[in-house]
């Protein structure tokens, strides 16, 4: 124990990082906090405005609530869009719906509701949390928010809360401490009906939902007590409802009375709550309806009906129980000038109710809101319309709106209106004014790659034609070239002598008043990370800041008529800085879309990664960003191959048919030179699992014109194993040493076959004995190279993370297993380096060896497996221009943290005794079982990264830094590692100023003692 | 002005001793002596001429037994001894046939046609020569010995990794 105590000390005390200094924080990393895209598709998800009241001073706050598609309620400041707070839910336990009351915000999640919980609104502390039931009993249901409900029994500050779980489950939940008074199930739970929206009174708990009948729904009506959970009264109204439980709303009236509105064959029906539940239904006269609202004011008895021909009519719930029509928007009815408009509903401070309506004008180019206050203008009821210049081609088009409202002086309302896009990005306009916007479509990046930007141009007044130019004029504009050079002297001299250069832990993010174009710093530490989101829009980000310098939509093609989806499958950078002089990087995003009709093509978009500009040449700077259709139809592979010549997009479509992109003479003829020794593994389907078949291309083109792929090897993994992902090396990773050399100067040849690819399979639901594995398969004819069978978690899922870089693979899973004497269950990082042959010296070549040499598979491997005290998200290793300083694995642990592991304690050959002398030559430490969890080795600093799923790393022009970004479905956060330490810049406190000083004082000596000494000499010549 | 010397009253001044007249005068006064003298003389210098040859080997326990004090590490006093040991057996034997031309026999007097008895050249006192280079080769050996067990010398793969190259992959994978 002392000895390793000993080597952990010497070891922390080598350690280049010991940890990012405060200093730094804030300055080389980021860290953007993101909510995620909000859940439109239900009132129960859906942003919304929540005002609560300080009883004190009786001033208001508000937030805005929402739940997103990250799995996350949170709370915006509707100020200025920053996060109030936000709570991350498990990944198997999805929040499906929130409601909020007075100071609280209560959530339900999981499978059928089976988690519920209480926010403080302003904080988002978790007031209550309680499990209602298991997460594999509970109930699926499309969408997962039906069958839930909450209801608060009053507004009161700790109120009890009714909540409706798995369609047919009712419990009291005390407000106080989250104890569940009672439980009512429906005695009939075959799923005949299920319960879909619950409303209190003080006598009964009504349970309103639909009953599956023959051809349509017929609505299902339970009262229960609201102190004992007996069932007061349940009834099957005759009713026949067609459209699902959107349909179907509860409204109260002034007199607090309930009642139940469904539309029925274009007439909507009432019927009134009581206990006793013995009321008959009624139906309106007049006009038919083809749909009903809920604009969130159903406390408030008024809802939204669209009549037949498309235009709105606020209706409310008389204190009679009568519906009547309160207002009719004008020009709403269905028109090919305007979208179909969106209702939503809002209350200002007093709690008086505001309906607006929510379109855009294809004549005018201009979102529009009509905003209507009932109670103004003697209870008739006054509109306030406005324009507000949405901007559509970057940020797509509205899906969803909310309304908070308020009425400064008679007859003047100010509205302010939260805009979900169908990008993912949320805006507040307050009336025609864009406060903030967020862009959460970020949370959910499909692709993203680091691109390295140009140098900055020097200024010189190139000569048109420098042969043929006469020696004045040369000299005027050699002369005019050199005003700057006193300039130049001035910050040399300053430069030298104050040693004020380029700091690596500095920021090199551009000044704020900064007009410079974009080029890169002294060190390339600026660089564009260009991400693609599945919510059809991507993003040039300064990866010094996190600021978006470029942002484009995808445009839909053909598919801009029925509407449809883009989601990116992979992002190539296919022209870097160095590849052509003066010409910007470009990168190709290879893209699904799915058409709403079911069709499904393969979009390519070729973008200028510095300023987001269609490098194809077809769309405007200020319009969509329209692609190119290379497949009709989906792909199945879309790879870069690059060599010294050129750089091509080759994909594959479902008849292994092979598309080049761009599709070039040049580029088709250096596919032609290479095609026969190209191969690639797909994914493939035999029988009921899923396998790996190896394919070549032919070189003869078919009849159609196209180069065809055909299968050559097919994976011998077992039958009851099915591929859960595939690793490859990192694209752009080289090598810069062949070989490990030991202590006694042999040297260890690194394995580096370049078809070497790790596979983690898992075995299919149907086995009995569940496992993982986790292969190494040469690629080009399939042949295992290495193999290793890990335990599953307990609930027979596998969890593998995996990195492979050159020849070494880091993979990590969870041991559920208790194996034989004080084994624990863990997480374990299993760290093997191959190498060739079977001993040390034994040499194949293996980086140039042909895969059909029998050398190919002469492999052996080095393993150690460690304890890791956390579980992580995402796992990959730094990279660096050369690949000379060392890699270090980093992960994003389970607790919000981007820790970066030293390969020194995870490497495979670390001695299980005392290390000798010539292992002491190659660093090496006694093994020790358990990796420290060291905080300073945490590069996240204090923020807290949630759910980081990806890491991306790049190098930088410094051989010693590796720039590190992390994307995930929420956050985004970027910073600098160097593993090896910056041994490539000169420290931060090198004393460049001694050195100068030291350098003049010599130099003085010099010339003080020159005449002494020749003096001396002299003499000595007349005194010899 | 008319001063001049005149050098014939010196002409029949005797030699200073230890300078004959002429060879042939000395030898018939006491040729037996003057041989046995010589003899020894070439005797000596023949056993000079071993001792100088066999002197490096003399020399080595003692410089073994410095580099065993200097240590195994880079550092400049190991550094200058086995500087000293590389070098000096170099310097040595670019010197060899001057080293030995004191210890070269003398030429007979009756053959002066010879050309190989001559003291500087390769081929006097061979033998002792070829002790000589032996010798100096043992302290070169030494030197590169301490050399290799400080790990300088390229002995294994690993010193010549660096210089490794590897050509182009025989397949692409498209990955």
């Amino acid at each position: 124990m002392r000895v390793t105590a000993t080597w952990f000390w010497l070891a922390s005390l080598i350690s280049p990082i010991l940890a990012i200094h405060a200093s730094e924080a804030g300055i080389i990393d980021w860290h953007k906090p993101l909510v995620g895209v909000p859940l439109i598709s239900s009132h129960h998800t859906a942003p919304s405005f929540h005002r609560t009241e300080n009883a004190r001073d009786r001033s208001t706050k508000s937030v805005v609530l929402t739940t997103t598609a990250s799995n996350v309620v949170a709370a915006l400041h509707p100020e200025n869009g920053t996060v109030a707070w936000r709570h991350t839910f498990d990944e198997r336990d999805h929040v499906i719906a929130y409601k909020a009351s007075g100071d609280r915000v209560a959530s339900i999640s999981g499978p059928g509701g089976a988690a519920f919980r209480v926010f403080n609104v302003h904080t988002g502390a978790l007031v209550i949390e309680q499990q209602l039931h298991t997460l594999e009993s509970g109930r699926l249901f499309e969408p997962p928010s039906l069958g839930v409900g909450l209801a608060f029994e009053s507004s009161s500050p700790n109120s009890d809360v009714f909540v409706l779980t798995d369609g047919h489950t009712v419990r009291r939940i005390s407000g106080g401490n989250g104890e569940v008074q009672w439980v009512w199930s429906s005695p009939d739970q075959s799923s005949l009906y299920v319960y879909s929206d619950i409303v209190t009174t003080p006598s009964a708990v009504y349970l309103v939902g639909l009953a599956k009948s023959f051809a349509a729904y017929t609505i299902h009506i339970a009262a229960v007590s609201p102190t004992t959970g007996e069932l007061l009264a349940s009834v099957d109204v005759p009713s026949t409802v067609t459209d699902g439980p959107s349909q179907l709303l509860v409204l109260r009236n002034k007199s607090k009375d309930r009642h139940v509105i469904w539309l029925e064959d274009g007439r909507i029906r009432s019927l009134k709550l009581s206990p006793e539940l013995k009321e008959k239904a009624t139906a309106t006269k007049g006009a038919l309806y083809k749909k009903l609202i809920d604009v969130k004011l159903s406390e408030d008895g008024q809802l939204v009906g669209i009549k037949q021909d498309g235009s709105g009519r606020v209706i409310k719930l008389a204190e009679d129980g009568t519906l009547k029509v309160t207002w009719e928007f004008e020009n709403s009815a269905t028109s090919k000038a305007y979208t179909e408009s969106m209702y939503t509903g809002g209350k200002d401070m007093n709690g008086e109710t505001y309906i607006a309506r929510v379109f855009w004008s294809h004549v005018l180019r201009t979102a529009s809101a009509h905003v209507l206050a009932p109670h103004l203008a003697d209870g008739k009821g006054l509109i306030t319309g406005f324009t507000f210049p949405f901007a559509t081609h970057s940020h797509g088009i509205i899906s969803h709106v909310a309304l908070d409202a308020v009425n400064p002086a008679e007859l003047q309302v100010l509205s302010r209106i939260l805009v979900t896009t169908s990008t993912g990005g949320v805006q507040l306009w307050q009336q025609d004014q864009l406060q903030w916007t967020r862009e959460e479509g970020l949370s959910d990046i499909r692709a993203a790659e680091m691109v390295e930007l140009p140098e900055s141009k020097a200024v010189t007044t190139q000569a048109a034609n420098e042969e043929n130019e006469s020696f004045s004029a040369r000299l005027s504009r050699q002369i005019s070239d050199a005003k700057d050079f006193p300039q130049y002297a001035i910050n040399f001299a300053r430069r030298f002598a104050t040693g004020s250069y380029a700091s690596v832990s500095s920021s090199v993010a551009p000044q704020a008043n900064a007009s410079q174009s974009l080029s890169r710093d002294t060190f390339g530490l600026r660089k564009i990370i260009v991400a693609a989101t599945s919510h059809g829009k991507v993003f040039g980000i300064d990866s010094s800041n996190g600021e978006i310098i470029w942002s484009r939509v995808f445009g839909l093609g053909w598919a801009h008529e029925v509407g449809g989806r883009i989601i990116p499958l992979k992002l190539f950078v296919t022209k870097t800085v160095g590849d052509a002089e003066g010409e910007n990087p470009q990168v190709v995003v290879v893209a699904e879309r799915k058409a709403d009709n079911t069709l499904v093509d393969t979009v390519v978009f070729h973008i200028d990664a510095l300023t987001g500009a269609d490098v194809l040449g077809v769309s405007k700077d200020k319009d969509v960003l329209q692609g190119k259709d290379v497949i009709a139809g989906p792909s199945v592979g879309a790879y870069l191959f690059q060599n010294d010549a050129a750089k091509i997009v080759i994909l594959f479509d479902e008849f292994l048919q092979t598309h080049i992109f761009p599709d070039t003479a040049f580029n088709y003829d250096v596919f032609t030179r290479v095609v026969k020794s190209l191969h690639f593994p797909l994914r493939s389907s035999a029988g009921t699992s899923r396998t790996l078949t190896g394919h070549k291309i032919n070189p003869v083109k078919e009849f159609t014109g196209k180069h065809v792929a055909y299968p050559t090897w097919t994976s011998a993994f077992p039958s009851n194993e099915e591929i859960r992902a595939i690793v490859t090396r990192p694209s752009s990773s080289p090598v810069a040493s062949f070989g490990k050399v030991l202590g006694n100067r042999t040297t260890l040849y690194k394995y580096l076959n370049p078809n070497a690819l790790v596979v983690l399979t898992g075995t299919t639901t149907a086995a009995k004995v569940k496992s993982c594995s986790v292969y190494v398969i040469d690629a080009s004819k399939g042949s295992i190279l290495y193999h290793s069978v890990i335990p599953p978690l307990l609930s027979g899922e596998c969890d593998v993370k995996a990195v492979f870089t050159e020849n070494w693979l880091v993979y990590h899973y969870y041991d559920s297993e208790t194996g034989p004497g004080d084994q624990t269950k863990s997480h374990r990082i299993v760290s093997v380096e191959f190498y060739e042959g079977n001993k040390g010296d034994d040499k194949t070549s293996s980086s140039d060896l042909s895969s059909y040499s029998n050398a190919s598979t002469s492999v052996y491997h080095f393993e150690q497996g460690y304890i890791f005290p956390r579980g992580i998200s995402a796992m990959a290793t730094t990279s660096t221009k050369y690949g000379i300083s060392v890699k270090d694995i980093l992960v994003a642990t389970d607790n919000g943290q981007i820790v970066s592991i030293p390969r020194r304690f995870i490497d495979p050959r670390r001695p299980k005794r005392k290390v000798t002398a010539e292992e002491q030559e190659e660093w090496l430490m006694t093994y020790d079982s358990l990796l420290p969890d060291d905080p300073r080795r945490a590069l996240s600093h204090k923020y807290q990264i949630l759910n980081a799923r990806q890491i991306l790393t790049s190098p930088s022009l410094l051989e010693s830094t590796s720039l590190i970004f992390t994307y995930g479905p929420l956050d985004l956060f970027s910073t600098r590692s160097s593993p090896s330490g910056t041994f490539d810049v000169l420290s931060e406190d090198f004393n460049k100023v001694q050195l100068v000083l030291t350098v003049l004082g010599l130099l003085g000596a010099i010339l003080v003692s020159r005449p002494m000494v020749g003096r001396k000499k002299v003499k000595e010549r007349w005194y010899e | 002005m008319t001063a001049t010397v005149d050098y014939s009253k010196w002409k029949n001044l005797p030699p200073p001793p230890g300078f004959s007249q002429s060879s042939s005068s000395s030898s018939k006064t006491s040729s037996k002596a003057v041989a046995a003298a010589s003899a020894s003389y070439a005797s000596l210098k023949e056993s000079r001429a071993w001792d100088f040859a066999i002197s490096p080997a003399k020399s080595l326990p003692m410089q073994a037994f410095m580099l065993y004090m200097s240590g195994g590490g880079v550092q400049i006093f190991s550094m200058g001894i086995v500087f000293m040991l590389l070098l000096s057996p170099f310097k040595n034997l670019a010197a060899i046939n001057t080293a030995f031309a004191p210890f070269a026999p003398t030429p007979a007097p009756g053959d002066k046609s010879s050309s190989t008895t001559s003291p500087n050249s390769l081929t006097a006192l061979p033998l002792q020569k070829f002790v000589y280079l032996i010798c100096n080769l043992l302290t070169l050996a030494l030197g590169l010995w301490k050399c290799k067990s400080m790990g300088l010398l390229p002995m294994g793969t690993g010193d010549w990794l660096a210089f490794e190259t590897r050509g182009p992959p025989a397949e692409v994978l498209l990955m």
